[in-house]
Formats: C-alpha cells, sequence, structure tokens
C-alpha cells in the first residue's frame, strides 16, 4: 500500500536534513505508530504520503502511485485515497457536524444521493450522529475529534493518516478514539499514526516505527513506545 | 460540471458576498462607475464620428452674397458657379426664404427669433449641389473667389474640425479607461483576496480531502464575474436612461442634430459595459487567486 524507498528530505529554506535514507513498506490493512521526539522527521513523513511536500530524493509509492512524479492536475485524486486527521481537528465553526461531514463529498462532487447516507453511516461509526445539528463549539475535544474522522473516513479511503491525533485529548477520551481507530482498522483500512502518547502505543501493541533525527531507528511488527518497553497484549 | 456543484457554487458566492458587503458593495460601486465613464466616451465618439461622417458626405456648399451686390452682379456669380464643370445644381436662397427655413428648423423655439424684430441679419445666398463629394472643396475655393461673394461654408471643412476633436476624446478617454480599468481590477482582486482570507481553512479542508484546484477556484471566480456583471448592470441601466433622455432633450430642442438611434445602439452598448464587467472581474479574481492561493 505505501512503499519508501531511500526516501531523503532536505528543506532547502534552512538547509534542514529532515528524513535521510528512509525505507519504508507498509501493507495494506496495517496499523502503523510513528514515534519519536519532536523535530525526528514524523511530521516531514506525513507531509511526503500526502504531497504536501515533495522528497528530495528517493521514491514513494501510495496506493500505487509514484508521489514525487504526480503532475498537480494528479494530486487530489492521491488525497482522496487518504483521509487526514490532525491534533487540533481544524473543522469549520459555521458549519454543523453533518454539515462538516458532507463537506468533504460536495468537494469532490460526490453524488448527492449517496451524500446522506454516508453521512450518517460515518456519523453513526463515530458514534456522534445524535448530535449532527450540533455546531463544533458545542461539542467537546473529543466529540470533535470524532467529527474530523468521520469527514476523513466519510469518502472511503483506503488509507488513515492521522498527526497526533489524541494530542490535545485527555486520557479517557482519547481511548474512546483509539477505539475508532481500531475498528477503522479492523474494516481494512490501513493507518498510520504519528503520536507521543507511550500509553496508547504501549497498549495497542502494533507496528512502532521509531524516527531519530530522521533516521528510522527502529522498526518492530509488535512494539512499544519505547525500544525495552513493557509489553501489553 | 454537475448541477449540484453549481448550486454549491452559487450558494457560496452569495455567502461570501454578504460576508464581504462593504468590499463587495465598493467594488459594485467601483466597476458601475468606470464603466459608466466608459459608456459616455463611447456615446459621445459615436455621435461625434457620425455627425462628422454626415458633414462629411454632404455635397452642398453655401455662398453668402455680399448684401451689396447687384441684381445683375447676382446673375454674373450664378453663371460663373453654373459654368463649373463639378457643379450639378445651383439654387438662389433670398434671405426671406433662409430666415423661414431657420424659424422651420428652430420649431418651438423660433420665439427666440422675435428679439430680431422686423429686421433679417441673414444674407442672401447661392446653395451649391456638386456631383462629387471629392470636388466639394475645390469648388468651395473657387467659389469663394468670385466678386460678390462674402463667405462660403460647406460640411467637409467642419467635418474636418468634429474628427479631430473626436479623436481627441478617444485618446484621452482611451487613457482615462486605462486608469479606471486598473483601479477597478485592483479593487476586485482586493475583494476576492479577502473572501480568500475568510476561507483559508475551507481551503485547506479542500485540498485535503482531494477537491481539485478548479473546483476550489470557480466560486471565487465566479464571484469576481459576479461583482463586473453587477457593476456593469448597473451602469448600463444607468447610460440607458441617461441616453433616451438626452434624445427626447436633443430631438425637441436641436431638431437638426443627428444623434445615434437608441436601438440597437443602446442594446450594444448595454451588451460591451456588461461583458466589460465581466472580464474586469475575471481578471480581478483571477490575480488574486495567482497571488493568494497556491492552487
Amino acid at each position: 500500500m505505501i512503499h519508501l524507498h531511500n526516501v531523503t528530505k532536505i528543506y532547502k529554506q534552512n538547509n534542514v536534513t529532515a528524513l535521510e535514507d528512509i525505507n519504508i513498506d507498509i501493507e495494506k490493512g496495517e496499523f502503523v505508530f510513528i514515534v519519536g521526539t519532536s523535530g525526528s522527521g514524523k511530521s516531514t513523513l506525513m507531509k511526503l504520503l500526502m504531497r504536501e511536500e515533495v522528497a528530495t530524493a528517493g521514491q514513494i509509492i501510495v496506493d500505487g502511485k509514484n508521489v514525487n512524479n504526480l503532475k498537480p492536475k494528479e494530486i487530489p485524486y492521491l488525497r482522496r485515497a487518504l483521509g487526514v486527521i490532525f491534533q487540533d481537528f481544524r473543522l469549520l465553526e459555521d458549519r454543523t457536524v453533518y454539515e462538516n461531514v458532507a463537506f468533504a463529498m460536495q468537494v469532490i462532487e460526490a453524488p448527492r444521493h449517496i451524500m446522506q447516507k454516508s453521512v450518517n453511516t460515518v456519523l453513526d461509526i463515530v458514534g456522534i450522529r445524535d448530535k449532527m445539528k450540533h455546531f463544533p463549539g458545542q461539542l467537546s475535544g473529543g466529540e470533535q475529534q470524532r467529527v474530523a474522522i468521520a469527514r476523513a473516513i466519510v469518502n472511503d479511503p483506503k488509507i488513515v493518516i492521522a498527526d497526533e491525533p489524541t494530542g490535545n485529548l485527555d486520557p479517557e477520551t482519547s481511548w474512546d478514539i483509539m477505539d475508532i481507530f481500531q475498528r477503522i482498522n479492523a474494516a481494512g483500512t490501513t493507518i498510520i499514526m504519528a503520536t507521543h502518547d507511550k500509553t496508547i502505543v504501549d497498549h495497542m501493541y502494533r507496528r512502532v516505527i521509531e524516527l531519530e533525527h530522521g533516521h528510522i531507528v527502529r522498526d518492530e511488527s509488535r512494539g512499544a513506545y519505547e525500544k525495552f518497553g513493557e509489553k501489553w497484549s | 460540471m454537475k448541477l449540484q456543484t453549481i448550486q454549491y457554487y452559487f450558494r457560496e458566492v452569495i455567502i461570501s458576498m454578504i460576508r464581504n458587503r462593504w468590499m463587495s458593495f465598493a467594488s459594485i460601486g467601483t466597476v458601475a462607475v468606470s464603466l459608466f465613464i466608459l459608456g459616455v466616451f463611447l456615446i459621445l465618439v459615436t455621435n461625434m464620428t457620425k455627425m462628422a461622417s454626415s458633414l462629411e458626405s454632404q455635397v452642398q456648399i453655401s455662398a453668402y452674397l455680399n448684401d451689396a451686390l447687384t441684381d445683375e452682379g447676382r446673375d454674373e456669380v450664378e453663371t460663373m458657379i453654373k459654368d463649373m464643370k463639378s457643379v450639378s445644381k445651383v439654387e438662389y436662397v433670398t434671405k426671406e426664404q433662409a430666415l423661414k427655413i431657420l424659424q422651420d428648423r428652430l420649431g418651438e423655439q423660433k420665439k427666440i427669433l422675435d428679439a430680431l424684430g422686423d429686421s433679417n441679419p441673414l444674407p442672401n445666398s447661392f446653395t451649391v449641389t456638386v456631383k462629387n463629394a471629392s470636388d466639394v472643396k475645390k469648388t468651395a475655393v473657387m467659389i469663394a473667389d468670385l466678386y460678390g461673394v462674402e463667405e462660403v461654408k460647406y460640411g467637409q471643412d467642419v467635418a474636418a474640425n468634429l474628427f479631430d476633436l473626436t479623436h481627441l476624446i478617444r485618446v484621452f478617454g482611451f487613457l482615462l479607461m486605462l486608469l479606471l480599468t486598473g483601479a477597478t481590477i485592483f479593487i476586485i482582486s482586493n475583494t476576492i483576496r479577502l473572501t480568500v482570507f475568510a476561507r483559508r481553512k475551507e481551503i485547506a479542508i479542500m485540498k485535503y480531502v482531494g477537491a481539485t484546484d478548479w473546483f476550489i477556484r470557480w466560486p471565487f471566480i465566479l464571484e469576481g464575474m459576479g461583482l463586473g456583471f453587477i457593476g456593469g448592470g448597473i451602469s448600463a441601466i444607468i447610460l440607458r436612461s441617461f441616453y433616451s433622455a438626452m434624445v427626447n432633450k436633443v430631438a425637441s430642442t436641436l431638431a437638426f442634430f443627428p444623434m445615434v438611434e437608441q436601438f440597437p445602439f443602446l442594446n450594444y452598448v448595454t451588451i460591451g459595459i456588461i461583458t466589460a464587467g465581466i472580464i474586469i472581474g475575471i481578471l480581478g479574481s483571477t490575480i488574486s487567486l495567482k497571488k493568494f492561493m497556491e492552487v
């Protein structure tokens, strides 16, 4: 599903090497945590996958597409295969929960007759259908993140990319959110999640890729947040 | 493009215009004023050109005679003019006839001639018709040289001056238009910039979920077009009533002044002004999109 081959990213503006010689293969249906301190290259990796940034060297294949060689016109179609979730939710404050989710379908010109059904389905999946007429300002952080997840998956992406999705949430709410991710993953969606949350990574006991100064220092198929961390199952 | 998408665009444009209502208002106003001025120049130039051309095609020369000229002298002048090869017809107009013609032309305003009392300041004259318009000038010069002819008047003379003036107005109008168009494009691009800024969050989300660049651009371009269209429409409505009022006024006071007929002329002006408004709007928003949105 995702293949990175000798990928290097150097930011030209300040000549910082964010990633160097990265090789990663992620298969369909995997759940992968990307861990590492701030500045280790996690965010850059995410941005390369979405083609928000272009790799300086190496090859990136996402869903069969050679990401570096995409023409500007083709980038939207890469992004339709990806669902993106951020730490700060990024909802539109002047639209209801329902409208926020439907927006993602509207702007890729999804047929209207499937829109209502799809939006209701994903609102059910994230468990927030009862608040679909609320505005984001009337929701708690956890509820807002549920809406953001619903928006990310409403177009049925093959891959969900989540950048610190629990970073703004309390531990209990974080578990509810992780529960949703697990269910999405169980339905066959590949999930790549950058996180700082040790407890979650340790509890989930999934594949962990650790980055440090732009290098992969660890890639375990079932791992914990730290290399010799306590294992749970 | 799907119908639901078009509906979506229109909704977005209306929301945006209401959200930035003062800037939208300013843009529409600027477009309307600029295009109104353009329209005034257009109407002025068209009418002056028509007037000049109609004067130019006149093959008549008026030769005004000295009041002191005797009847014999007059006959002699008439024979000499008739003998000229380029002349096809010579008609004698007495000063009484001339006054009558003037009264007819003035129509309702003929009362102003009452101020003259019983005196008649108009001279006797010959109205000379020339065979070809190209011979008018040469013939006029020859007639002016004859004894007893005080003054010669012909259309081409006036036409040449009128063409010069029209040319001047055209150049001036063009320069003014460049300036106004620049200002209008600037203010529209500013309005669209505000819209882009107000919607930066939406634009970012649209990009993340895979909206195409054109899908993102269209509402902004439509907004620019809409501002241009409304501004152009307003100025066209004002121009139309302005011109028809002017035509009516001229018809009742200066009946001999040949104005361009209202229709279809005004329809062309309307189409031209509205099209210009739309183009200005598209240019304004395109500039803003290029500068402020990396899509």
